[in-house]
C-alpha cells in the first residue's frame, strides 16, 4: 500500500457566465498516480495543466468554484474526498504539508518568526511553549538558519527570500509529516539559493523518512532530485515512471516534445519549442486530449487512449505507446 | 529614529501646511467672497459712512498688508473678533469645540462600531445575500443628504413618533446646563451626579448621533469588506489554511491583520468629518463649532470664517499626526519598532 494514492481525480470549475448560463471548466480530467514513502515524486507540465490544481485537491482547499466531482485520494488508506474542513484540519499541517512558492508573503506580517513556528505546533497538538520553543529552535538549526535563537526573533519583513523558503520549510516539517507537497519551492529564489534550498529539502525528506512531491516547471530539478516523476497535461497524467526511465525513454509524444524543449537537448538535436497553447478546459477535445497538438496523430487517437505499460512500472496514456 | 523625532519633524512640516491654508482662506474671502462691509452697514448709510468704515476695518489697504497684520496677530494668538458676535475669535471657537467634538466623537465610535461588523461579515462571502443588502445600506448612506437624513428623522421620529426631544440645542430648556468639565453636557452633568440633567442630554444626543453615525458607518462598511476580503485572500491566511489553523485562529489572524488599515481609514476619515457634521448641526441647532462656522460663512464674517477653517486644518492634521504615530509603534514593518 502506498502512502498515497489518487485515483481518477476529476477537478471542475463551475461558474456561470454573464447570461447566467453554467460553464464548467474540467481542469483535471482523471489524474491518476501514487507516492511511497521514502521517494520524491516530480509533477511537471506546461502552466494550467493542473499541477498545483492537484496539490489543492489533495490538501482538500479548493477555491470557491471548484470542486472535485469524481476520484478519490487515498493518504495512508484514509479517504480524503468527502471530509469535513474539520477533519481535514487535523491530517494538513500536520500528516500531510505544504511549501507554497511565494515564502515571504506567506508569512503572516504581524508575528515574529519564532511565535510562527510556535503556532503551527500548537494548533495541532498540545504542546507546551516552552516546549515549542526549544523544538522551534532545534528546527532552524536542521535547516541550516545561522544563529536560530536570534531568528526566532525576527520580523518576516526583515528575510531574505531563501530565508523565508527555509522558515517555511521548517514551519512545515515540524509537526513531522509524513508527505510534503513543495509548489515550486524555488520559484523566486536566485540560483545558487535554489540549489541550496533543494538539497536541504533532499536531504530532510530522506533522512526523516517521509515522501514528497515537488511540482515544478525545471526539469532539471525533477532529473536531479526526483526519483520518479508524473507528466501532467491538460488535467491528466500523460506519461508516469522512474526518473530515469522516463527521461531515457519518454514514449508519450506531450513527454518527448517537452524533453526536447530543453535548451541544451534543442541544441543537440536541433529540437524545437513546444508549440500550440493549452486545450480549452471548456470544450475539451474527445478522445485523447493531446490529439490536436499531436505530429503523431491518427484516426485511432479520436477514442480515448489506455494507460500502457511500456517498461517497469512506466506507464504512458496513449495510443501509440506500445508501438 | 524614536516617536519623538517623527513627531518633531512631522510637525515641523506642519507649519508651512497651515501657512499655507491661513494665506488661502484669507486670500479667497477677500477676493471672492461677498462685500463685507456692505452687510456690516445699514442700507441707508452714504459713501462716506461705507468709506469710513472700511477704513477702520483696516480694509482699504493693500491685501498683503492685510495678510501681514493677520499673521501677526495670529502668531500671538488672537484670531481677531467676529463681526457678528464682537467677541474674540478664539473663545467663540474654544466654548463652542466640545458640543462638536461629542458629537463626531460619539457618532464615529457608533459609526465604527456598526460598520466593521457589517463589513466583516460581508468579506465572509462577497456578493452573498448579506454582502448586497450591507452595500445597499452603504450606498444609501454615501448618497442621501446629510441634512436631509437629518430632517427625515426629525420628521419620523420627533414630530411623528415623539420619541425624541426637538431640535434645540443640546439640552432642555428646563434642565440647568452642568458646570463645564470636559465640555460634553452628557459627561458632564454625571461627574455631577446630576442625572435629570444626564438624562435630558442623553435624550438630546440621540438622534443626531444616530444620523451623523449612519453616515459615518457607511464608507466604513466599504473600506471594512475591501480590506478583510484582501487579507482573506492573502497568501498568508492561505498557509494558515494549508496548515490546518482552526478557523478561529485564522479570524483572530485576519483581525489582526486588518485592524493597522482599518484603524488608519477611520482616523483619516474623523479627520474629515468636522467640517461634515456643521450640517448635523445646524438641523439641531446644536451650538457646535459647525453650525457658528457656516453661519460665520453666510454672513462673511472674514475673522470667524478664517478662525474656523484654521481649527479644521489643526484639528485634521493632529489626527493625522496620531493615525500615523499609531500606526509607527503597531506596526512592525515601519521604521520605529524593534
Amino acid at each position: 500500500m502506498s502512502l498515497l494514492e489518487v485515483e481518477n481525480l476529476h477537478t471542475h470549475f463551475v461558474k456561470r457566465d454573464l447570461r447566467n448560463q453554467v460553464r464548467v471548466a474540467r481542469a483535471l480530467n482523471g489524474v491518476s498516480f501514487r507516492v511511497d514513502r521514502g521517494e520524491i515524486v516530480g509533477l511537471v507540465g506546461e502552466s494550467g495543466a493542473g499541477k498545483s490544481l492537484t496539490a489543492s485537491s489533495i490538501m482538500g482547499l479548493l477555491g470557491k468554484s471548484a470542486r472535485i466531482v469524481q476520484g478519490s485520494i487515498r493518504f495512508q488508506d484514509q479517504e480524503l474526498v468527502g471530509m469535513t474542513a474539520e477533519q481535514l484540519d487535523a491530517v494538513r499541517g500536520s500528516e500531510i504539508t505544504m511549501i507554497v512558492q511565494s515564502p515571504i508573503t506567506s508569512l503572516d506580517p504581524l508575528s515574529r518568526v519564532g511565535d510562527q513556528l510556535i503556532r503551527v505546533q500548537r494548533e495541532h497538538h498540545a504542546v507546551a511553549r516552552e516546549e515549542a520553543r526549544r523544538r522551534a529552535i532545534e528546527m532552524l538549526m536542521t535547516v541550516k538558519i545561522p544563529d536560530p535563537e536570534r531568528r526566532m526573533r525576527a520580523w518576516p519583513h526583515e528575510l531574505s527570500g531563501g530565508m523565508a523558503q527555509r522558515i517555511l520549510i521548517a514551519m512545515a516539517l515540524i509537526n513531522a509529516p509524513k508527505l510534503l507537497i513543495a509548489d515550486e519551492p524555488t520559484t523566486g529564489l536566485d540560483v545558487t539559493v535554489q540549489a541550496q534550498v533543494l538539497d536541504l529539502l533532499n536531504d530532510l525528506v530522506r533522512s526523516r523518512d517521509m515522501a514528497a512531491i515537488i511540482i515544478t516547471h525545471d526539469l532539471g530539478i525533477v532529473a536531479n532530485y526526483c526519483t520518479r516523476v508524473a507528466v501532467m497535461f491538460s488535467g491528466a497524467i500523460v506519461e508516469t515512471g522512474p526518473t530515469r526511465e522516463v527521461f531515457a525513454r519518454p514514449r508519450h509524444p506531450y513527454t518527448q516534445a517537452l524533453l526536447d524543449s530543453v535548451p541544451e537537448r534543442a541544441k543537440r538535436r536541433g529540437g524545437g519549442q513546444l508549440s500550440g497553447a493549452p486545450p480549452n478546459l471548456y470544450a475539451l477535445p474527445t478522445g485523447c486530449l493531446y490529439n490536436y497538438r499531436c505530429s503523431k496523430a491518427t484516426e485511432t487517437c479520436r477514442g480515448v487512449p489506455p494507460l500502457i505499460d511500456v517498461g517497469p512500472d512506466h506507464r504512458a496514456l496513449c495510443h501509440h505507446a506500445s508501438a | 529614529m524614536t516617536v519623538l523625532q517623527f513627531v518633531a519633524r512631522r510637525l515641523a512640516l506642519t507649519i508651512p501646511l497651515l501657512l499655507g491654508i491661513i494665506f488661502i482662506t484669507f486670500m479667497l474671502i477677500r477676493i471672492g467672497g461677498q462685500d463685507a462691509v456692505g452687510m456690516l452697514t445699514s442700507p441707508l448709510a452714504s459713501k462716506q459712512e461705507v468709506d469710513a468704515i472700511r477704513a477702520s476695518l483696516g480694509l482699504d489697504r493693500p491685501l498683503l498688508e492685510q495678510f501681514a497684520i493677520y499673521i501677526g496677530n495670529v502668531l500671538q494668538g488672537d484670531l481677531g473678533n467676529s463681526w457678528q458676535s464682537k467677541q474674540p475669535v478664539l473663545g467663540e471657537i474654544l466654548r463652542r469645540l466640545p458640543a462638536s467634538i461629542e458629537l463626531l466623537f460619539l457618532s464615529i465610535i457608533l459609526g465604527a462600531a456598526i460598520g466593521i461588523p457589517i463589513g466583516l461579515r460581508a468579506a465572509m462571502r462577497p456578493n452573498g445575500l448579506f454582502d448586497q443588502v450591507s452595500r445597499f445600506v452603504s450606498l444609501i448612506g454615501f448618497s442621501v443628504p446629510t441634512y436631509w437624513m437629518a430632517l427625515m428623522a426629525l420628521f419620523v421620529f420627533y414630530l411623528g413618533l415623539r420619541w425624541t426631544p426637538p431640535p434645540m440645542g443640546r439640552i432642555s430648556i428646563a434642565a440647568f446646563p452642568p458646570k463645564p468639565v470636559t465640555g460634553s453636557y452628557f459627561l458632564d452633568s454625571l461627574f455631577a451626579g446630576d442625572w435629570s440633567a444626564a438624562s435630558s442630554a442623553g435624550h438630546y444626543l440621540i438622534l443626531p448621533v444616530a444620523v451623523f453615525s449612519l453616515i459615518v458607518a457607511a464608507p466604513i462598511i466599504k473600506q471594512t469588506r475591501a480590506i478583510a476580503i484582501e487579507i482573506l485572500n492573502s497568501d498568508y491566511v492561505r498557509l494558515a489554511r494549508l496548515y490546518g489553523f482552526r478557523p478561529q485562529t485564522i479570524r483572530r489572524l485576519t483581525l489582526r491583520n486588518a485592524f493597522t488599515p482599518i484603524a488608519t481609514y477611520i482616523g483619516s476619515e474623523l479627520a474629515t468629518l468636522l467640517a461634515a457634521v456643521s450640517l448635523v448641526e445646524l438641523v439641531f441647532s446644536w451650538g457646535g463649532l459647525g453650525q457658528w462656522g457656516l453661519n460665520a460663512i453666510l454672513f462673511g464674517d472674514f475673522a470667524a470664517v478664517q478662525g474656523y477653517v484654521l481649527t479644521l486644518a489643526i484639528f485634521a492634521t493632529t489626527i493625522y499626526l496620531l493615525v500615523d504615530v499609531a500606526v509607527l509603534v503597531l506596526e512592525p514593518r515601519s521604521a520605529i519598532s524593534k
